[in-house]
């Protein structure tokens, strides 16, 4: 019996997999307990949550400073993306974005990172037109080795950061569990040519605990911890630091398995998390008017999720809930006079709930049709009142309740032949706007400088994706394959001068309110060849190209110049060498309208090595790299504010699995 | 662009928050006195130091709790308390007790020694604040905006009298003020003259009364209860007074009539400021009313333009400060 179920399991695991190949999916493996090929980054377990998001298609980071990288979906920021941390809704507390969810959790706690590009999202996804990261926990599981201690250190010399870690594992056939600790500590790093960048220091804590126990053979119950704390984060992009950003992650979840021919499994998880995020400009010299900014985020909620396979599909069905409540406000401190203040985010409930459902249905042998869609029902409530009558004075008519209703549908087709395998997507969805865009209060973006006022009277944003795939594999050494996908957006949310208004922040430029665009679009193209010549060698290159455009045709901003990177591997006698050259065509395609300017191209070369051993028993492995070899002076696109990156970077780690 | 920006008026908060105060009183009064007639027996109202005997002149139980529960907002000023023909006490109080630069309420109550309870009809006039400033034999005196006389403060409070003063400047060592009224309550009639009282200044960050001249005419305007706004829509209220000749008489509302633009502005922020303001516009009792939006806490430096009839600026036009904004302002902290 227990054998059948575990067979069942890797059935519904071997579906997953199957389901996965169908849509646009990427993973990136943090923690792979096998040497296949899967995506990671060079920098093994060590690296950072960042790092990782940078190895996925269609992923790009902003950057803030060295800490706290905001991910890029198919050009596509935070607020057309969904993140959700094993099917849990978790919301960033900074007005400023300074803490995307992702920095919320380490690398050590994450097994994964998938992402769904577009509309097919993860089922607990909503708001998802970009796409949905759903960062998958590293749970020991049951059956697993009995008992299992890793221990990894790292370190880089450019801004000499350090990382620690350390985790254990006890697993049996009823019961597992698995905790840990990880620290990591930065100095500001240094540019190309060996400028110092001030603040561009971090420090970060973070522990987990999963704990799994198996009530019957086919229930199972399981709980998730994660703690969570960043102090003394340098921010060089920006006018501010933070000086505390925590954030507490809980979930309990039950699971039946089922004998059945039809259902597999049912799953139920409560979750609850907490951020608190706090500013600081006490560091910096030549603070005009000192603030303090705090925010927090709290999110409970619940998913159900109900698998069922049959010979030819493959379905779920997730019901969700959850309530959010965002505070944040401002007080200054001029010198001598009474401070001012003001509700930024004016303690808005969000209660959320939706149903989706996706199917995979297997036409023939080679090919496959995945069909995805959900409904969500949203209502919001502006708590704060005095954060509503704020707001008032610019929207006379805003009221204390808003409902969105809000919904996707995406359908995909698949056919696999020996020699190539195509797909074709299509979908539409839309979006409630976020808190910010609907409600934020003078919230200054230091990337145009200008005071953003939210809009109550905002429409949702609706999209129809189109996406197609093809990929060539003339012989077993090579394959080619173009991706392309296109968002037509209608009332695309951005904000727009309002020269009626008078900023607050000092030396801020004007101010823009949210509005609707009537339409827009941002569309994606990316070539990727794989080449392996010798059975210790192989190369792969990659080419992306995107483009962003307004209702009138004028380019939006932070999207991707033209990006390519070259990539060679060789592994000599179990040392495994990467060569990769990497790079950015000129932004001349800036959105000079909403204030971004030109970047000039770049090249840079990173080289790496692993080595991987064993010794009595015990598995190690030693990885060691420089990036940005010639110590060139260089920013990117989505540099905030043009902070240059990291210039030569020397760095070492070391993974202990005991 | 969907962005519209208007504005409604809104209740004085002072008025809101009193009416509803009174509302709240009158309902448990009245359901008070329903609840009375059941099995429980006549419960009768009981407020400490009146007797209801039944005096026409005086409040009934109902009219006598509503007003002793707006006294109990507001704090007595025991040196102006008068006694009329031995029969009647007139008490005078303001919110804290005490006088401050600018505009203050005043609030008079006259009680019948007999009883202890509040007299309906009374009339309290020439309320006549005097500065001495200066000692010995240089010194000069004036007086300062009034509301002269006195007004029934709610015609659901018969019994309570309400006028204002608005201060020219504050006491010190060598400048007095004095504060005289008149009264005629029930056909006897009595003075307070020339009590002294204490101006107290205002806190750095507020100035509610400016002084300007259009010709040879000196007004005085003065900015009404601004420390009860709060951050977004707030009725503004002000009253233009004229200097008399000779300065010690009160300084009398003005007739003439005028538009007064308002830009608040906020100093320490770059000069930030909001939208939606709407200009000071004299009304039928002689007060002027607008609308000003607030859109957070702080300084708020509230700038006039003074314009006539036909729309020209009289004031506030060329009269700039450093920034370019009329040098005509109100400094209000919430």
């Amino acid at each position: 019996m227990p054998l059948l179920s575990i067979a069942m399991l890797c059935a519904a695991l071997a579906n997953d997999t199957i389901a996965e190949e169908a849509h646009n999916l990427d993973v990136v493996v943090i923690n792979a307990t096998t040497g296949t090929r899967q995506k990671r980054s060079v920098k093994g377990q060590v690296a950072s949550i960042d790092e990782h998001l940078s190895q996925l298609d269609h992923v790009n980071m902003i950057r803030r400073g060295s800490y706290a990288w905001e991910p890029v979906v198919n050009n596509m920021q935070t607020e057309r993306l969904s993140t959700t941390i094993d099917g849990m809704k978790i919301f960033y507390a900074c007005t400023d974005k300074m803490d995307p969810v992702t920095s919320y959790v380490e690398s050590g706690n994450l097994q994964s990172i998938s992402l769904s590009s577009g509309l097919d999202g993860n089922p607990q996804a909503t708001g998802n037109i970009g796409g949905s990261l759903d960062l998958r926990l590293r749970k020991a599981g049951f059956d697993a080795d009995p008992h299992s201690l890793t221990l990894t250190a790292g370190h880089e010399w450019n801004g000499h950061l350090q990382v620690y870690g350390a985790d254990a594992a006890f697993s049996t056939h009823r019961f597992y569990t698995n905790f840990g600790a990880f620290y990591r500590h930065a100095n500001n790093y240094k540019t190309g040519g060996g400028h110092t960048l001030p603040y561009s220091q971090f420090q970060k804590v973070n522990t987990f605990a999963n704990v799994g126990l198996r009530l019957t053979e086919h229930d199972v119950a399981e709980g998730t911890f994660i703690f969570d704390r960043a102090t003394d984060v340098g921010y060089p992009a920006l006018n501010m630091d933070v000086s505390k950003a925590q954030g507490i992650i809980g979930s309990v979840s039950y699971r039946h398995i089922f004998d059945h021919p039809l259902l597999r499994t049912w799953e139920t998880k409560l979750y609850h998390n907490k951020i608190t995020h706090e500013m600081d400009d006490t560091h910096r010299p030549d603070v005009l008017i000192h603030m303090d900014m705090p925010g927090r985020s709290r999110t409970s909620g619940l998913y159900s999720l109900l698998a069922a396979s049959s010979a030819r599909h493959d379905a779920q069905l997730n019901y969700d809930l959850y309530y959010n409540r965002l505070f944040a406000d401002m007080t200054m401190y001029p010198g001598g006079a009474a401070p001012m203040y003001m509700v930024t985010w004016a303690d808005v409930g969000t209660l959320c709930t939706g149903l989706a459902l996706s199917d995979i249905y297997s036409l023939a042998a080679n090919q496959q049709l995945r069909v995805s869609a959900k409904l969500a029902w949203q209502t919001q409530r502006l708590n704060d009142d005095e954060g509503y009558r704020a707001l008032s004075v610019f929207f006379p008519r805003v009221e204390k309740n808003y409902y969105q209703t809000t919904g996707r549908v995406a359908a995909s087709y698949r056919l696999a032949r020996k020699w190539f395998q195509f797909n074709v997507g299509a979908g539409w969805g839309s979006r409630a706007p976020t808190v910010t865009e609907a409600y934020g209060y003078y919230l200054n973006n230091t990337f145009d400088r200008y005071d953003y006022i939210g809009n109550p009277s905002l429409s949702n944003e609706s999209a129809v994706e189109l996406n197609t795939a093809f990929t060539l594999t003339p012989s077993s050494v090579l394959s080619l394959k173009i991706d392309a996908n296109a968002f037509l957006f209608s009332n695309y949310i951005i904000g727009r001068f309002e020269t009626r208004l008078s900023p607050m922040t000092i030396g801020a430029e004007g101010v823009k309110v949210y509005d609707n665009l009537s339409h827009a679009t941002i569309a994606n193209a990316s070539f990727t060849a794989d080449w392996k010549p010798l059975p210790w060698l192989d190369g792969q290159t990659g080419l992306t190209y995107a483009i962003g455009r307004d209702n009138d045709g004028d380019p939006l901003p932070l999207i991707s110049p033209f990006a390519w990177h070259v990539a060679a591997n060789a592994t000599v006698s179990s040392v495994q060498f990467q060569l990769m050259v990497k790079g950015n065509a000129r932004q001349s395609n800036n959105g000079e309208k909403y204030g971004e300017i030109e970047t000039p191209s770049w090249t840079i070369c990173d080289l790496s090595a692993s080595y991987p051993f064993a010794v009595r028993g015990s598995q190690f492995t030693v990885r060691a790299g420089v990036e940005n070899l010639f110590d060139k002076r260089y920013t990117s696109y989505s540099d905030w504010n043009g902070i240059p990156q990291k210039g030569r970077n020397v760095y070492a780690n070391l993974t202990i699995g005991l | 662009m969907k962005t519209n920006f208007h504005t409604t008026s809104a209740l004085q908060p002072t008025q809101w928050i009193l009416k509803s105060l009174l509302w709240i009183v009158t309902l448990t009064a009245f359901l008070t006195s329903c609840n009375s007639n059941d099995d429980e027996g006549f419960q009768a109202i009981s407020i400490p130091g009146i007797t209801f005997d039944g005096d026409i002149d005086c409040c009934t139980a109902e009219e006598a709790l509503q007003v002793y529960n707006f006294l109990q907002t507001v704090t007595i000023i025991p040196e102006l308390t008068t006694e009329v023909a031995g029969k009647y006490y007139v008490s005078v109080y303001t919110k804290s007790g005490k006088f401050h630069t600018g505009y203050n309420d005043i609030y008079f109550v006259a009680t019948k020694k007999q009883n202890g309870n509040y007299v309906k009809d009374f009339q309290v006039t020439a309320l006549a604040p005097l500065m001495t400033m200066g000692m010995g034999t240089s010194t000069m005196k004036h007086s300062t905006p009034t509301s002269a006389g006195t007004r029934i403060f709610d015609y659901s409070y018969l019994a309570l009298r309400s006028g204002w003063v608005s201060f020219l400047m504050n006491s010190t060592e060598k400048d007095t003020w004095e504060l005289s009224y008149d009264i005629q309550i029930l056909g006897e009639t009595a003075s307070v003259a020339q009590a002294p009282i204490t101006v107290d200044a205002l806190p750095e960050g507020q100035a509610w009364l400016k002084s300007f001249k259009i010709g040879d005419k000196s007004y005085v305007i003065s900015l009404v209860n601004p420390q009860l706004w709060e951050t977004g829509e707030n009725e503004i209220v002000a009253y233009l007074s004229e200097r008399s000749m000779p300065m010690t008489q009160p300084f009398p509302l003005s007739t003439d009539k005028f538009t007064i633009d308002i830009d608040p502005r906020m100093p320490d922020m770059g000069n930030h400021t909001s939208p939606n303001n709407k200009p000071l516009e004299r009304q039928a009792d002689g007060s002027y009313k607008g609308v000003i939006n607030l859109s957070m806490t702080g300084l708020w430096r509230i700038h006039l333009v003074v314009k006539d009839t036909e729309g020209n600026i009289v004031y506030g036009g060329e009269e700039l400060d450093e920034d370019g904004f009329s040098s005509l302002f109100w400094d209000v902290t919430i």
